[in-house]
């Protein structure tokens, strides 16, 4: 899998795929209002005409409708990302072991 | 909800529980529906006849034939929890040997939008009226009734007897066999 994702050509690769935390509760609310708006006018009208099946195929439009909205990770979901702190610069291998002989000294002469 | 794939599910699972809400809601309106109308039955032309049904037995028994008129308007039983309705008319007498007898003669399904405005003259039935001996010649009353399943999308399966029923008699002495 990861061999066919590195095929893919760098555009693609840099598209972003993320939703921010807020984007991600946005998202929830989104879809829970668009589908419980769609689900209470499928039944009015479905009561109205008196067809169940219509109540069902409005219902399935507001499914479709925030699968639009919410499934892609719009760039309005990505408007607070988190600020991470910039990478420290870690130490190499090589000063960790052999610290610089000036402060050893500095000690030996305490 | 970080991934495409777990806010696809979480969206279908809502859909789901909402479509579940909706189908009790439809049952909800219709739950206390009585579903009756009423039936006009009438019969002509009785007549028993006393002959062996071999599919049981050489015993002769009782076996009866009429014809039916049935006129009913069901179009109000029919709403948006209901599929179909099965009609079925009933046959029910007392003889010696039984305290009740229900024979049904004649079933029918009508699906909605189908016509629902009954208006049947000199029917046939449509199943063999066998009595299990001999109590049909000359039993006075004999009381035809039509009952009807409603099956419904969601909920309940109410079970109605139309009101209006019809009685007759079937004549003292046996028919000869010969047709």
């Amino acid at each position: 899998m990861n061999v066919l994702l590195d095929l893919l050509p760098s555009s693609v690769k840099n598209l972003p795929t993320f939703m921010d935390f807020e984007g991600q509760k946005r998202a929830e609310r989104t879809f829970q209002v668009i589908i419980v708006l769609f689900a209470a006018v499928g039944f009015v009208w479905g009561y109205i005409c008196q067809q169940f099946s219509q109540t069902i195929y409005i219902l399935a439009a507001g499914f479709l409708l925030s699968c639009l909205l919410t499934l892609p990770p719009w760039p309005m979901y990505r408007l607070k990302p988190l600020q991470w702190q910039k990478a420290r610069v870690e130490p190499t291998e090589a000063e960790v072991t052999a610290p610089p002989s000036g402060s050893k000294s500095n000690k030996k002469k305490k | 909800m970080n991934t495409f794939l777990s806010r696809a599910n979480t969206i279908f699972a809502f859909t789901l529980s909402v479509m579940a809400v909706l189908t009790f809601g439809c049952f909800a309106s219709t739950f206390l529906n009585d579903n009756l109308a009423h039936v006009n039955i009438k019969t002509a032309k009785p007549i028993v006849k006393n002959m062996p049904d071999y599919s049981v037995s050489r015993e002769k028994n009782d076996l009866g034939f009429i014809t039916f008129d049935l006129r009913a308007d069901l179009n109000p039983i029919f709403n948006w929890n209901v599929k179909q309705l099965f009609l079925y008319l009933t046959a029910e007498y007392v003889t010696g040997k039984n305290v009740i007898n229900q024979v049904v003669l004649w079933d029918q399904i009508i699906k909605r939008g189908d016509n629902s405005i009954l208006d049947y003259h000199g029917m046939n039935p449509k199943y063999y009226f066998w009595d299990d001996g001999n109590g049909l010649r000359a039993n006075k009353n004999v009381t035809l009734t039509l009952s009807w399943n409603v099956i419904p999308n969601a909920g309940t399966l109410p079970k109605v007897m139309g009101s209006g029923s019809h009685s007759f008699a079937f004549p003292e002495s046996y028919a000869s066999n010969h047709f």
